[in-house]
């Protein structure tokens, strides 16, 4: 059998050293440390989401754990053609947590997406990378606030919230189609914003 | 427009659509519609490709919030019995040994792939940490097989452990430290066959350890799932499978 050395402190700088892209095909064949190294990258970035859109400790510890152990088991097939790492990690995040918020029985419509993106930051800063994420989160908050109110609204309602767009109709009593359009018209004005601003997702 | 963004018939139909669908907002039936359309229609694969980014950008909106540090404990015991099981199975599976890790990156590590596919099934089975054999579980024997099964529902089900028995066309359910099922309900054993709906069998039990005897013949199942039930069971699943195992 072959063997190979189990986590060692000493494999891991040079594995830091690595971009995203090379930790997913070593991930990929199964390399647990190469694994560690990805999720410290994005787990910060994919707990805050989680708890974002459940908007409660257990269910966002839940749905990180059960998105990071898919990311270990199918990294092969990370698509680099459709964006960044991080971006297919957050996305496995959005999935899960929006299966969790459908899954459950009552349907709160008080659910955390209502209230807004602007919230405290429950984080101090201590690090440059904690400060980098804040810029970051920050630029884009300010995207959203830029968009006329009734397309930042069916954005956040779908995406944080994870409502279909029949049920954010339904909610705020305008046609489905008015919905999509909303959706749509906010998403390309968020895509024309989002170069000036220097954010690559 | 560009003639290669050409829109293709009943195209009019999905025209504003493209934002819910990146955003997640399509109820599952429209979803699937719409990526049928997709296959067919340039000008709509061209809008998603173009509007993601804006998609992908929402999450980086978000406040940060300090992740519990005790989550990546759980995490990882979870991906390293995973990756042991997978390197205990490469070597059975006469897997040249492996190259050393590479620094340049375009580098390719497809040999394995296949290792770590006949792996899956077994690596599902670490998860829970089950081990009814100490030999390759998979391998028909003269006391039956042992098929890993996954104990999904982490958080209700820690430390719960599972595996279905298989020889010739019966199965025997074997668990360990199930929680209990919420009030009033019982676990109820389904059979899934292809392109069908999970049959219910007569197999209910509230026991946390033991092995249950699965009523009904396994042929052509390829999932044998545990869901908890009303007591009396039900004839179609009412919650989300806490055991999936798959015997064939």
């Amino acid at each position: 059998m072959p063997t190979r050395s189990s986590l060692t402190s000493s494999s891991q700088p040079e594995l830091r050293s690595l971009a995203d892209e090379d930790l997913m095909q070593l991930m990929g064949r199964g390399d647990a440390c190469a694994f560690e190294v990805v999720y410290e990258r994005h787990s910060g970035a994919a707990y805050s989401l989680a708890y974002r859109m459940c908007g409660a400790r257990p269910q966002a510890e839940d749905v990180v754990q059960e998105a990071f152990v898919s990311i270990w088991r199918s990294g092969a097939r990370y698509d680099r053609a459709r964006g960044s790492v991080r971006s297919w990690v957050l996305g496995i995040v959005h999935n899960r947590a929006i299966d969790g918020l459908r899954r459950s029985l009552v349907h709160d419509k008080r659910r955390a997406s209502d209230e807004g993106i602007e919230e405290r930051f429950e984080a101090t800063e201590r690090t440059e990378v904690e400060a980098a994420r804040r810029e970051e989160a920050l630029a884009i908050q300010g995207i959203l606030a830029g968009l006329p109110p009734d397309q930042s609204r069916v954005i956040q309602l779908a995406y944080f919230g994870g409502f279909t767009h029949s049920e954010i109709a339904e909610m705020l009593e305008t046609p489905i189609g008015t919905i999509k359009g909303r959706m749509r018209l906010g998403l390309e004005k968020m895509r024309l914003h989002l170069a000036p601003a220097g954010v690559t997702p | 427009m560009s003639a290669a963004f050409e829109p293709s018939a009943g195209h009019a139909e999905w025209a504003d659509a493209v934002g819910s669908y990146l955003l997640g907002a399509m109820p599952d039936a429209e979803q699937e519609d719409f990526e049928r359309h997709l296959a067919d229609c340039p000008a709509c694969r061209h809008d998603v490709a173009e509007l993601r980014p804006a998609v992908q950008a929402l999450p980086v909106a978000v406040s940060p919030v300090p992740t519990p540090p005790e989550l990546k404990d759980r995490i990882m015991t979870v991906v390293q019995s995973e990756a042991e099981l997978l390197r205990a199975a490469a070597g059975r599976a006469d897997v040249p040994p492996e190259p050393r890790r590479p620094r340049l990156p375009g580098f390719s590590l497809r040999p394995v792939a296949a290792a770590l596919g006949a792996a899956a099934l077994l690596a599902i089975g670490v998860v829970t940490g089950i081990a009814l054999r100490d030999d390759d579980g998979d391998r028909p024997a003269g006391n039956g097989r042992v098929v890993a099964a996954q104990v999904a529902a982490p958080a209700a089900a820690e430390g719960a452990r599972a595996a279905v028995r298989v020889r010739g066309q019966r199965g025997t359910l074997s668990v360990s430290d199930m929680p209990d099922p919420p009030d009033g309900r019982v676990y109820q054993v389904w059979l899934k066959r292809p392109g069908r709906a999970p049959e219910p069998t007569t197999t209910l039990f509230i026991a946390r350890s033991g092995d249950i005897p699965i009523a009904g013949e396994l042929r052509g199942v390829e999932r044998v799932l545990v869901t908890a039930e009303p007591r009396g069971g039900s004839r179609r699943p009412s919650s989300t499978p806490i055991i999936v195992s798959r015997p064939v």
